[in-house]
């Protein structure tokens, strides 16, 4: 099809459809056509209004409760009041629980280290992440990863109850300790000052006096 | 991360890929589900079966599109599994939903809104054209429509935001 064959309506609805990838054929119909020239300008304009529109703010994207969440949580109930054992198994539909056990699922190879780490290197994580952790365990693993927009220190220690993954998030606030299970993995979000430590561990649920100590070791400096 | 060590996680570039696109995800979601929650729910299945599948994703290039098509489907298995109710765009309107609020520009405000009453037909070609950067052939696949009726449903989605800007209405192809 020509440039002449083209009425002023087709070419309004290609322009209309993708104003970014026009056809040869509409381009040199706006050549000789004013009034849509005219339109497609304002098609364009309103994509960069309707690009802007579209990326939304995320730091207004907090939670709020939602149905999933809500059932979640119900199901959650009936199956503490099943297993009548006191333990409260929560599956990480929390963010942050989802968030840390994904990350350790990707760092799986970290499970496996038992060299004792150099102090300098843990240092050097540490200092990274802008954090003191004051433990006298050993720890066997230390890296600073990427974790909600910062670098933390991601840990893991050796307990006699065997190897602990600990994440320390001076950014993450929670309220309260939560325990989660999820791929065979246990967990705790343990509420420490400012922000938070999260406990993995993949051999049983987490002595509390190893997740104590933990928290008690830990101390925000940036 | 990268183990103290030395030497890189094969995983670590995947995590990296995610982490950079999820941001758009959470939007994305948000425009379908017109529900924060929801949007962060979909996209939190999305990153686990992302994971899970991850090799299937033979050329990173096409992650962004491959990402999209997950969230969607999440979305349509959240809402088949849950039964959630649909989100009534009056009640959006009347909530104000802070999310689509902008500083200082309420014509941007007005535009997220009059985006969030399309109707879904409209909308998500829309979004994922615009945020996603689908082509017209991209979506129309993804959908599973020709791709007139993409076309068609693009130029009606743009027509009718035309009006927040008080330009006036193209003449609809039938």
């Amino acid at each position: 099809m020509s440039a002449a064959d083209l009425d002023c309506r087709h070419v309004r609805l290609a322009i209309g459809a993708d104003p970014g990838h026009l056809a040869p054929e509409i381009e040199a119909h706006l050549a000789g056509c004013a009034a849509c020239r005219r339109f497609r300008d304002e098609t364009l304009s309103l994509d960069a209004k309707l690009r802007a529109a579209l990326e939304l703010p995320l730091p207004q994207f907090r939670r709020r409760a939602s149905p999933v969440r809500r059932y979640a949580l119900a199901a959650s109930v009936v199956l503490a009041l099943v297993v009548a054992a006191g333990a409260w198994v929560l599956r990480p539909a929390d963010a942050l629980a989802g968030e840390v056990v994904a990350h350790v699922e990707e760092e799986a190879d970290s499970w496996n280290a038992h060299e004792l780490m150099p102090a300098s290197a843990i240092s050097s994580v540490l200092n990274t992440a802008g954090v003191e952790f004051d433990s006298q365990l050993p720890v066997v693993y230390a890296a600073p990863c990427p974790f909600r927009g910062r670098r933390i220190a991601h840990l893991v220690v050796q307990t006699a109850h065997g190897p602990l993954t600990v994440m320390l998030l001076p950014h993450v606030h929670v309220t309260r300790r939560e325990k989660f299970a999820e791929d065979g993995l246990h967990g705790l979000l343990l509420p420490a000052g400012t922000g938070s430590v999260a406990v993995l561990s993949r051999a049983a649920p987490i002595d509390a006096g190893d997740a104590d100590s933990m928290v008690s070791a830990v101390r925000w400096v940036k | 991360m990268n183990p103290p060590s030395g030497g890189t996680s094969p995983a670590a570039p995947f995590s990296r890929l995610l982490e950079m696109l999820r941001p758009d995800l959470v939007r994305f979601a948000y425009w379908l589900a017109r529900d924060r929650a929801v949007a962060e729910d979909v996209v939190q299945e999305t990153l686990i079966r992302a994971w899970k599948s991850r090799d299937e994703l033979k050329d990173t290039a096409a992650a962004r599109p491959w990402l999209f098509t997950i969230v969607r489907r999440e979305h349509a298995r959240l809402y088949e599994r849950k039964r959630l109710p649909t989100v009534d765009v009056e009640e959006v309107e009347a909530l104000g939903d802070p999310a689509l609020a902008s500083d200082g520009d309420s014509g941007l405000t007005d535009l997220r809104r009059a985006i969030m009453q399309l109707p879904d037909e409209y909308r998500e070609p829309l979004v994922l054209q615009v945020l996603g950067g689908f082509t017209t052939a991209e979506i129309a696949a993804e959908l599973g429509l020709t791709q007139p009726a993409v076309l068609t449903r693009l130029f009606r989605a743009r027509n009718r935001l035309r009006v927040i800007y008080g330009l006036a209405p193209a003449e609809d192809a039938e």
